[in-house]
């Protein structure tokens, strides 16, 4: 057997024994996320639009990571609305930084590994870019969407009353508890990958105005920023979701017992 | 200090515009700092575009090859004030190579031959989106959370230079500690971001043994899984910009990735476990043991797919290229995803087992009464 499929052997079971059931479900939810990102890697390459392509794929695994990982209720409704308004936003902020940076493709560090490789291949990597760059911040944002709703969840459990202007609160307070964490989730997350790239450019002497403006390293330190932007993003997002909803539910609540009041 | 900002709205739209207004400038300064430079930087006044080549290669892809010549002035440096002309070719994939327009500034090295002053142009300079972006983060950190904000983004800092210090002791042995170094920083890393968010308590240790505990048992499941399956079907080959040995350098990104995800697993239910017993003391070790469990088990799901993304993300353009280049799904998958599998299998299992890790150290470790 493949070390791959013994990794992922030792890892369901694990799943399965913490988990139980939601264990095995957060797995299954995690090859379908796989299978949605090859999914999205061979329209691509089959030149279908890159940016709606992630759109469509983003949102699916939004869907996926947040109603399969807990259920469906008020607070993964909210996650999940409140996540894709992110999506989209961030999508606002990528597409004309990407355009700026130009940091698109290959840099001359991957010279060895596109050797007998063709890269006049007819595929935009400004599109392919800021595909990579959304897609590798899908995770935080579903993440950090519903560590909030939960939080602001339980909160609405204790305190069923409780007022939206205090709710708004309460959601940066939640965001605030969470934000240092999830910082270093993508910090080690990301710095752990580039560890050889960080490598190499101390071995191969590049002055540090270089590196700032390496294509690669663009490219990669941009990906980062864009994982923190939206992940401080979904926190008043969220928060506000909520708020919208609870308000819509409340407005319901009252317009039924008023309802009734007039039946008796 | 932002921390002190009162919470009336007239401070906070000062605040913001603050915000911009540094933002904006330290764009300006991006765009006005090449005497910060050695290379010599030409800004873009006029671009004159050639009609497009179509070219195909092996694979029937097409593209267009487009020639576009640039006039530009020296920015720095002893010909600083002189106009040059430049040859650039784009193509409509871009690649390798950039569409420059009116404005841009290139890095370029320039021939002096006879009187003539010519050039070749290397590479876009990129300060700019890098600095903005930066400034992005740091803006909305300061603005949104305030003090939690700024704390984040210290410790990220800090560990951002321990990274550094890290990789330049690695350069000097020649990388033939690698694990040794990365896996001592990692003990580093994780004490010092859990003593800036939790302070010198015992829930901080507790979190730490965990973090650590957890990281090193994963690593070590896979070695274990590494030896009985001879690593049938891992791709080292497939690994980008490696300079020193592969399997070490492997496993200390391993290492540094699973780390910040499995403390912040052990974070978060640890944490809640003892508000809980804060809350309800009379809870006993079984019970708190089994809150640990419940919590823990409904955030790991989403805290794998967190590094799965990163892990897997970034060899989409390498993986596109293949499938364009006639490979077949399967080596494509071997030869840019698998790694990126691994790691994120390897990571995942570290944070699975923060679950049962954490639930048990906060349920023995806890003192019977809990104070803040």
């Amino acid at each position: 057997m493949s070390t791959i499929s013994v990794l992922g052997l030792v890892l369901l079971l694990l799943m399965a024994l913490v988990g139980g059931k939601a264990g095995i479900q957060s797995f299954l939810a995690l090859i379908l996320n796989f299978g949605l990102l090859f999914l999205a890697m061979v329209l691509v390459a089959f030149q279908f639009p890159a940016l709606t392509v992630t759109l469509v794929v983003g949102l699916l695994v939004l869907a996926l990571t947040i109603f399969m990982s807990s259920g469906d209720d008020l607070s993964s409704t909210v996650a999940f609305i409140a996540s894709a308004i992110v999506l989209v936003g961030l999508i606002l902020v990528i597409v004309p930084v990407e355009h700026w940076a130009m940091a698109q493709g290959f840099g001359p560090e991957d010279s060895e590994d596109l050797e007998g490789l063709s890269v006049l291949v007819g595929v935009s990597f400004t599109q392919v870019a800021i595909a990579t760059a959304i897609l590798s911040t899908l995770g935080a944002i579903a993440e950090a969407a519903m560590a909030i709703a939960a939080g602001l969840g339980e909160i609405l459990e204790q305190h069923p009353q409780v007022d939206t202007k205090s709710l708004l609160r309460d959601g940066i307070d939640v965001g605030k508890q969470i934000i240092g964490t999830t910082f270093n989730t993508l910090f080690f997350g990301f710095f752990g990958g580039f560890l050889a790239l960080f490598i190499w450019f101390t071995g191969v002497h590049y002055s540090f105005g270089e590196i700032l403006n390496d294509k690669v390293f663009v490219a990669e330190i941009l990906m980062i920023l864009f994982a923190m932007v939206s992940v401080i993003l979904t926190v008043p997002i969220t928060t506000w979701v909520m708020t919208r909803a609870v308000t819509g539910q409340r407005r319901h609540q009252a317009a039924v017992t008023a309802k009734k009041d007039e039946q008796k | 200090m932002p921390k002190k900002l009162h919470k009336s709205r007239a401070t906070m739209l000062i605040a913001w515009l603050v915000v911009i207004a540094i933002g904006g400038l330290l764009v300006w300064v991006t765009q006005h700092n090449a005497r910060w430079y050695r290379e010599p930087i030409v800004r873009v006044t006029q671009v004159q575009t050639r009609p497009g080549t179509t070219v195909e290669d092996d694979f029937h892809n097409q593209d267009v090859q487009t020639k576009q010549i640039l006039t530009g002035k020296i920015l720095n440096g002893q010909y600083a004030g002189k106009t040059i002309v430049l040859n650039n070719v784009y193509s409509r994939s871009k690649a390798m190579d950039q569409r420059y327009r009116v404005g841009s500034q290139l890095f370029v090295t320039l021939h002096h031959h006879h009187g003539d002053l010519s050039g070749t142009v290397k590479d876009l300079k990129r300060d700019g989106p890098l600095v903005l972006m930066l400034w992005v983060v740091v803006g909305l950190l300061l603005l949104i959370m305030q003090f939690s904000g700024f704390m984040a983004f210290l410790s990220v800092d800090l560990n951002g230079v321990l990274f550094l210090l890290a990789i330049f002791l690695n350069g000097s042995t020649q990388g033939a500690r690698v694990l040794w170094i990365f896996g001592s920083l990692a003990i580093v890393f994780a004490a010092l971001t859990l003593w800036l968010v939790l302070g010198p308590t015992r829930q901080m240790v507790i979190t730490l043994a965990t973090t650590l505990s957890g990281t090193a048992l994963a690593i070590l499941i896979a070695l274990l899984v590494f030896h009985f399956t001879h690593e049938k079907g891992m791709y080292y080959e497939a690994m980008e910009y490696v300079t020193q040995l592969p399997r070490p350098l492997f496993l200390a990104e391993t290492l540094l990735g699973s780390l910040g995800a499995v403390m912040d697993e052990s974070t978060d239910i640890i944490s809640s476990l003892f508000a809980l017993k804060r809350e309800r003391p009379e809870l006993n070790a079984a019970q708190i043991f089994k809150s640990g469990r419940q919590i823990g088990s409904t955030i790991m799901g989403p805290l794998i797919n967190v590094l799965f993304f990163i892990f897997v993300a970034d060899t989409f353009p390498m993986g596109i290229l293949y499938l364009r280049n006639g490979n077949s799904w399967g080596y494509t998958f071997a030869m840019n995803m698998s790694m990126g599998v691994v790691q994120s299998l390897i990571s995942g299992i570290g944070i699975v087992l923060a679950v049962p890790l954490a639930s048990f150290l906060a349920s023995r470790l806890m003192t019977k009464k809990v104070t803040l």
